[in-house]
């Protein structure tokens, strides 16, 4: 009687494992968000927790409503730097001839050149934002959009970014 | 003059003739490919697969010849006819099995500058999606190297593939790149509307409505009208190479780009296309459902359905742009202006089967 029920317990606990484990790779299956590749020493692979996790900044910057909004977001540079892209005292020489190709999930494509991105040369910070004023970028924007915060025509503000590319011009 | 003349005849004839047989010369040498400058050079040709007028000649062939289908019934010219600008007139195409495709025929057009082909982008060069249809059951219905297999067997078709690739061993893979060859020749830039870019053409009362509507976005505030069309399907090109869901279904019963890329964020995305001769290309969109244009501009004007991955530059929330049927009548004579009359009767992409037929009575 004892060793039935032990029995059926035990199939009754290997079938909750078996769901459980049936159920975690949808659950917990990494879904890229965002690649980084080229001209860079690191190519990464990123993931939603991986960007969350990186150090944010905030920027101001005009939509296309004219309007102000705050945007947080992990500074382009610091992205580019993760990657092993060829930033501060390494931009020099030929490295000044990269650009960087930055992709949208519709296709949509821009490029800034490398040293636009990089601190030592600009003035404002280009940032790769998940949040606008406190909340998460709407469906269509987000999960990432690129900010330039003072361009006058935010047609470089690209949305639904899923790709940063680093390229020689040649 | 006369003799002028009879130089002219003699001119034409030994033209038909080359199309005639393999055994005359065939053209050779690299083919030069004209284009407006305005059309820019963000293009790649492959460097394993120049493109030469033996090529080009050896790709029209193949692009015209129905014994490279199951049935020896279908060519690649079957679903894309250059009358309709390379499509089919068909919501849906039929191939060897009498079965409908999934997706509506494309129209082939300025390929030269498509980056990524079909309707849901899966295929980023010429060289392999011209294999797709070939190996499809229902397109051509081939197994891969049946093709090849044929055309060996046949007495004029080594040859050909000799002077093209120093070899006259036929593969799949140099099909493909003959017809991909052919294909980057199909550049449509006479128009009326390329005429009116240039400065040559008057556009009408009409046309030059139907132009602004085109072109601008409406904004309620600033009490101005407009369609926004150019935002994708402008440029000299007429089109961006974007994918958009354009609101058709609230779910996408065709889940299109999201098939390729995994991305529920693309789900009823489908390449944004050109609208070069789209008034020869109905029916309209991915599954041909929209029959003529004006039932393409209702569904703009009237008829988007919101879902999470509509265009953002669709307005779902008012399920359209609400346009007068003045200023539809307006866009559509607009839309007229894309028609270019040289590229569908243009000699040089017509059938060279049927000339050197006619040519032989």
């Amino acid at each position: 009687m004892n060793r039935q029920k032990l029995i059926i317990n035990l199939t009754r606990w290997l079938a909750v494992f078996l769901l459980i484990a049936g159920l975690m790779p949808i659950n917990l299956r990494a879904q890229t968000v965002l690649i980084i590749s080229g001209e860079v020493t690191k190519p990464l692979t990123l993931q939603a927790a991986d960007l969350k996790a990186m150090p944010h900044t905030e920027v101001t910057g005009n939509d296309r409503d004219a309007k102000e909004h705050k945007y947080s977001g992990i500074p382009l540079s610091e992205l580019l730097k993760q990657a092993g892209a060829t930033l501060g005292s390494a931009l020099r020489g030929e490295n000044l001839t990269k650009y960087v190709a930055i992709k949208a999930i519709d296709g949509y494509e821009v490029i800034f050149a490398l040293a636009e991105i990089d601190p030592d040369f600009a003035s404002r910070v280009i940032v790769l934002a998940d949040a606008v004023d406190g909340a998460p970028l709407p469906q269509g924007v987000g999960p990432y959009r690129v900010v330039v915060p003072g361009e006058k025509k935010p047609a470089r503000w690209i949305r639904e970014v899923k790709s940063i590319e680093v390229r020689f011009a040649k | 003059m006369r003799i002028g003349h009879i130089g002219l005849g003699l001119a034409f004839v030994a033209v038909l003739a080359s199309a005639w047989t393999v055994d005359e010369p065939v053209p050779t040498g690299p083919y030069a490919l004209h284009y407006p400058a305005s059309f820019g050079g963000r293009f790649t040709i492959p460097a394993d697969n120049p493109t030469t007028q033996e090529g080009v000649y050896l790709g029209r062939m193949l692009f015209y010849e129905p014994s490279i289908s199951s049935t020896k019934t279908i060519s690649c010219a079957s679903c894309h006819q250059q009358a309709r600008a390379f499509t089919d007139g068909q919501a849906l195409s039929v191939g060897v099995t009498g079965k409908r495709t999934q997706r509506n025929s494309m129209s082939l057009v300025n390929l030269l500058w498509v980056r990524q082909l079909f309707w849901d982008g899966r295929s980023s060069s010429l060289e392999e999606q011209a294999l797709v249809p070939m190996a499809h059951p229902d397109e051509m219905g081939l197994a891969p190297g049946e093709a090849a297999q044929v055309l060996q067997k046949t007495t004029s078709y080594p040859a050909l593939f000799k002077r093209v690739f120093g070899s006259d061993t036929i593969t799949d893979a140099r099909i493909g790149k003959a017809i991909a060859q052919f294909e980057r020749t199909l550049i449509s830039a006479n128009s009326p509307y390329d005429q009116y870019l240039e400065g040559n053409y008057k556009l009408t009362e009409s046309e030059q409505r139907g132009l602004q509507l085109f072109n601008v976005a409406p904004s309620m505030e600033r009490n101005v009208r407009g369609g926004n069309c150019a935002h994708c399907h402008g440029g000299p090109k007429l089109y961006q190479e974007l994918f958009h869901n354009n609101g058709l279904e609230q779910k996408a019963t065709d889940s299109g780009r999201q098939g390729i890329t995994g991305l529920e964020l693309d789900h009823g995305r489908f390449r944004v296309p050109t609208l070069r001769n789209v008034a020869l290309t109905a029916p309209y969109m991915h599954d041909g459902r929209l029959a003529t244009l004006n039932d393409v501009l209702d569904h703009y004007s009237e008829h988007i359905l919101a879902s999470p991955t509509l265009s953002r530059e669709l307005p779902g929330h008012t399920n359209g742009f609400h346009l007068t049927a003045g200023e539809k009548t307006d866009l559509i004579a607009f839309l007229h202006l894309f028609t270019d009359s040289t590229f569908i009767n243009n000699p040089k992409f017509g059938n060279p089967h049927l000339t050197s037929l006619t040519t032989k009575k």
